[in-house]
Order: structure tokens, then sequence, then C-alpha cells
């Protein structure tokens, strides 16, 4: 890393050179896995950065031990954060997919939670873990840059109404309407 | 009165012309938007309103989180901190924030105005000269005494812990007519029962002749020599890849109230930036610490009105950052936001939603000698928002997580869950000891601001201030900022009255000069 520290914590999730500087890193790096296609054209993401997205929200979602979920797969959570991200300022969306490849990044993998592969080719296990690792990072960017993506997750799965009855949540009520 | 024929809300995407020309240009149709249109145009002004937001009404509020956040709110609910820290809900539509605030309403105390009068050297505006105001904007909202019908399992748990504990719990004032407690005022109220300003100010300005232009967002403001000459917006054509321009020309003045983070930031972009450097600091939040307890009953705290019960008896703690009690809704995703940890243990907190209760504590912050956080605007038309978040406030949240422990408890919580990154698990008075303990910081636990409030302030004082006790800029001498960026420090209740009331005094004393 180029970045001094202080400089480092100075930036923002989406500061800029630090993810630029990432985002080379992730080009070093052994190639990722695309497990998971888009069901559409995407407007934002490319396809490995969909993968990247899919991958991690399947973890970040209900998982294995819970058969009764819908999985992120199932509600197109990839998809949808496509969408999302063709409507936020553009540089924002930029941003976030700087964000997706730092985090697949092997070396960042290494450094983080000690897993020396893209986060798409480790296990469910390894996943978690580095998502543990960012969770809790002494370094204020990678923390941010879990709550980015723990919370489009989240956002994206827990607004679909498929998963109401899971929640015990009966939804909104059936509201007459009158003439407008 | 106005003897203009009734204005209209005209999408700027379809409007043909490229300029248009009135006495007064006023950005954003929100709480301070409305008002001091509606003032003007009835005082016989042409006015016309500019929203970058799209216009929705009772038949688009479907209550699905998954509509309105993106729809209603701005950066389609995304918008936060830069290190993403907090959560920012802040309304981008007809109506602004009323149109999803969740109805609390509450005049400016009076500590915090004379806080302004002694501190922030704000000479001319009191309580006397806000009454009227206050009394006016009141009784157009249809705003009166709380109503204990209103408290549904939610806040009553905030009352009968607060009462039980003595701290004066209270009913809380809502802007509501016919009611049905539905709980999604945060989405839109689908019966109109919620008196925005939708349904309030900008009906009774368009009917004194004023014209409300959506999808338009304010970029800059042209000046000429000293004066705002109008506003120039940018228009989101679909299949174009650039924005279409469309002004507003203002033959007397422009008004700003884009809310307290986009109107310092059409300043900064517009370089209308004085010699105080005040323009976009002071930002304030009361930046917003949730704690969620579940008890062996059923809440649902999706159902009911959002707030009903507030408590202050934090809000003045001498020389430590005070805070006050209320409630928020649990709907699934701003939920499963606000939860920490993923994957299956966050499943197991979700699977307990309908038997969960959150009580809010909103931090004061300004009153002291936090500094608030900065916006400041890219050149590519970003907005950034810092907010550090000061040793004062981390011991005000730390102090705030352990009284809303007790006050859950003291309602009969099962067990009292934190927020914070690795949660602690509260069962009694002796697990209190673990908060103290806890790591808190940015993205350590959850935050989130629904009130922003400063970046713009008002005060006597061009070195430390941006307009003046009427909202008028100290440079430009008819260029007025009538929203929440004028308060010197956050209120310590929920704004929207506030600002309310601010706008129309501002609008009267403008309309005097028409």
């Amino acid at each position: 890393m180029t970045v001094s520290r202080r400089g480092f914590l100075k930036k923002g999730l989406v500061g800029g050179a630090i993810l630029a500087g990432g985002g080379v890193l992730a080009l070093m790096a052994a190639p990722g896995k695309r497990t998971r296609s888009p069901h559409g054209k995407l407007a934002v993401l490319s396809p490995y950065e969909y993968a990247i997205f899919s991958a991690a929200a399947a973890r970040l979602v209900p998982g294995d031990g819970a058969a009764a979920w819908p999985s992120a797969e199932a509600l197109q959570l990839g998809d949808e954060l496509d969408a999302l991200l063709a409507r936020l300022h553009p540089a924002a969306a930029r941003d976030f997919k700087r964000l997706l490849h730092v985090f697949e990044s092997a070396v960042t993998g290494l450094t983080s939670s000690g897993t020396p592969l893209p986060f798409t080719r480790c296990s469910p296990a390894q996943q978690d873990r580095r998502l543990e690792a960012w969770r809790h990072a002494r370094v204020e960017l990678l923390r941010s840059g879990y709550q980015a993506m723990k919370r489009l997750a989240h956002a994206l799965y827990y607004s679909s109404p498929k998963i109401y009855e899971r929640v015990g949540y009966p939804g909104p009520p059936v509201v007459p309407q009158g003439p407008a | 009165m106005s003897i203009l024929s009734p204005g209209r809300i005209r999408d700027a995407r379809l409007e043909p012309n490229l300029a248009v020309e009135c006495d007064y240009a006023i950005v954003g149709s929100g709480a301070g938007g409305s008002v001091a249109a509606a003032v003007l145009a009835d005082a016989g002004a042409r006015v016309m309103l500019v929203e970058e937001g799209g216009h929705f009404t009772r038949r688009d509020f479907n209550m699905q989180e998954a509509w309105a956040y993106d729809a209603l709110y701005q950066d389609h609910g995304n918008r936060a901190t830069e290190d993403l820290s907090i959560v920012i809900l802040q309304g981008r539509t007809v109506g602004g924030g009323t149109t999803v605030n969740w109805t609390s309403s509450f005049r400016t105390p009076d500590r915090t105005l004379a806080l302004w009068a002694a501190r922030h050297g704000l000479s001319g505006l009191d309580a006397a000269a806000l009454a009227p105001h206050f009394a006016a904007v009141e009784a157009r909202l249809s705003i009166r005494e709380g109503d204990p019908d209103d408290v549904n399992a939610n806040n009553r748990k905030l009352l009968e812990g607060a009462r039980k504990l003595g701290w004066n719990p209270e009913l809380i004032r809502r802007s509501v007519k016919g009611c049905a407690r539905l709980g999604y005022c945060g989405m839109g109220c689908p019966l109109d029962a919620k008196q925005t300003a939708a349904l309030t100010y900008i009906p009774d300005a368009l009917a004194a002749g004023a014209h409300l232009f959506t999808n338009a967002r304010a970029k800059l403001i042209e000046t000429d020599r000293g004066r705002a000459k109008g506003v120039v917006c940018d228009v989101t054509v679909a299949n174009s890849p650039r924005p279409k321009r469309f002004v507003v020309y203002a033959r007397q003045g422009v008004l700003l109230a884009g809310g307290a983070i986009n109107t310092p930031a059409l300043l900064l972009r517009s370089k209308i930036v004085n010699a105080s450097q005040a323009l976009g600091q002071r930002t304030f939040l009361h930046p917003t610490v949730p704690l969620v307890s579940f008890y062996d009953e059923p809440i649902e705290a999706f159902y009911g009105a959002p707030q009903s019960v507030a408590c202050h008896h934090f809000a003045d703690r001498g020389d430590r950052v005070g805070y006050f009690l209320e409630t928020a809704p649990v709907h699934p995703m701003l939920s499963a936001v606000a939860f920490s940890g993923f994957g299956d243990a966050h499943r197991r907190t979700m699977e307990r939603l309908a038997h969960a209760q959150a009580t809010i504590a909103l931090l004061i912050d300004g009153h002291h000698d936090d500094p608030g956080g900065r916006v400041r605007a890219d050149p590519d038309d970003r907005i950034r928002i810092d907010y550090p978040l000061s040793p004062a406030l981390r011991e005000a949240a730390v102090d705030a997580i352990k009284n809303m422990a007790r006050l859950q408890l003291a309602a009969g919580a099962r067990e009292v869950v934190t927020l914070h990154e690795d949660p602690l698990v509260i069962r009694s008075e002796a697990d209190l000891a673990q908060v103290d303990g806890a790591a808190f910081g940015p993205n350590r636990h959850t935050l989130f601001s629904a009130h922003q409030m400063g970046g713009a302030a008002m005060g006597s004082d061009r070195a430390t201030s941006v307009v003046d006790a009427r909202g008028r800029h100290h440079e430009l001498e008819n260029l007025w900022v009538v929203d929440g960026s004028i308060f010197p420090t956050s209120l310590g209740v929920n704004p929207q009255l506030s600002i309310y009331a601010h706008a129309r005094l501002f609008a009267t004393e403008i309309a005097r000069r028409h």
C-alpha cells in the first residue's frame, strides 16, 4: 500500500485512492469464480462484480441452517443491487464497484483474514471469516466496506414480501381506497 | 390576497420551456419551502417552487419499504455519512420530510432559543416572535394535544418504563387528522391522514397562483452584482445521457429550503461562500442510538402510530451532552439494516421481530463544544457528509444505552440486546457494566439520523454565521434560507414544526417588502 495510514484513515468508504489501489491489487490476484450469473442484462455491474456481491450476499442473508428461507439467489439480490446502483450517483456506484474488487482480492483476503484466495473461491467458512474480519477490523475503511455490503444485502433481502412471514410480520394492512 | 389564477404541479421533465420567470423562486417543497410559498403567493407574489423529487400521492403509498425508501428518500434511502457510520433518513419528494416523517410536533424549546441568544449571538428571535407562527402552523396541520389512544405497544413500553423510573414521559402532539394508526408514516400516509405539506401549504400556495416543478434538481444559484438572479436546475430525462437545464429566474429573490444537507451543498456549489467559513460547517444530526428489547408478549411495533411518547428527562445533563428518548417502528427492512451481524445469527434476531420494542436516544448535538459535522460539495455534484463522533457524544451514547436498558427492563423486557457489532445481552442491572467496556465508535454500533440541522446557521455576527435572524443571507440581500440549515445547534426536539414556524416568520417579513 502506498497510502499512509493517516491518509488511509482520512478517506471515506468511497475515498478513491485506497480503493483504486485495492483495485490494482485485485487485478494482480488469482482469478475469481463466477458461479452466479445475472438473470437479465446488467446496467452497472460487470458479471464478475455481480458474482462477488452475490457470493457475499449469500453469506450475509440467512444461510444453510435456515432451509425455509429464500436464498439471496432466489430473491435475485445481485440483479436488485445492479438496478439500485443504476439509480445512484455514478460516482457512488463506481466506488461500490471498487469496494467489491478490494473485498474479492486474494491479497486483502490474506491480510484481513489469512486466506490468500479470492472471496469467490473461498469455502463458506472462509467467506464468513473474511466478513467477520472486515466487520471487526481496526481499520475504519474495512468496517465501512463491510457495512456497505451488509446493509445493501439486508435492505434488498428483508424488504421482499417473501420474507415477511418468516419474521412474523403479517405485512401492511389492506386500506380501502376511496376516490382520489 | 392573490389575484393570480391557480397554479399547479408540473413535471419539469415534460416542461416545454427551458426557463420561466417569477418574483420568488423557492428550492424545495418540504416544511420550509411550502409555507414560505403559501405566504408569499398569498401576498400576491408570483412564486415558483422547484423540487428534486417526484410527486406521489396516497394512491402511490403502498406501505412497502422496498418502494418507499427508493422513491421518497434522499439517495434512494442510501444517504449516510461519508464513513457510513450514520444512516441518514431524509425525504426527497413533494412535501419533503413532511411526507415521510413520523408526525411528532414540538415547538423549539425555550432553552434552545436562550442558548442561541447567549452563545451564538442571535438577537431578535425569541419565543414571542415565533409564537404566532407556531400557532398558525399548528392550526393548519391539525396539531392537537397528545392523544393517549395513539399509544401502541411499542410506545407504551417507553411510557410505562419512564413512569416507573420517575422520568416524566409525555404524550407527543401529532400532525394528523383522522389517523387510523396504521404505522406507515415513514412510507407516506395512504389515508391522507398525516397533514403533510403536500396536503396543506402546497395546495394553499397553488391556489394562490404558485407553480411547483417536480423532478428539477437545483444545481446552482445564479447571481449578478450581489443579488440572486435565479436557480439553475438539472432535469434528468429518460434515455438522455445528460440532464436537461431548466432555469427559474426570480425578479425579487430566491429562498432555499432543500434541507440541512442539500442547501449548504447548493450554496457551496454556487460558490456563495461568505467570509465566515461557517457555510457547510456545524451540521447537526441528532445522532440516534437505537436499543432493542424483547418481550414475551407480541409488541408488533410495525403497527400503530410510530411515535406518540417522548421522554426529555436526560435532555439537560449539565456540562455533558443531553439526549431525549422516543421510539422507532420496526418494519423488516429498517430493522434488518439496524440489527448487527449477518447470516444465521442475524436471522435469529429477525425471527423475534414481532416481540421487539425499539427505544431510541437522540443526542442533542451542538449545545456544548461538540462541533457537529460538515457538508462538502464535490465538483461532480456529489454531496459528502463528515460527522466525527466526539468523545462527548460517545459518552452520551453510552449513558443513553444504559438508561434505555434500565427503562426497558422496568417495562418488563425479557432481555435487551444492544446494537453493538458484538451485541450485548442485558437481563438485569448487573449486566449494565458491560456497556462501559464495549467498543463504541464509527461502524461499531448502529447509528442513524432522521433530523438534519445546521450548515447555514443564523447569527448576528457575519464571522460565525451565514444568514441573519430572519434567514437573509449576510452577503446577498435577496437570498434567504428557510429550512433546518438555519439552526445554530440541534433543537433537542423533532424539528419539523420549528422549520415551518421559522419559515413562516421569515416569509411574512419578506412579504411585507413585496
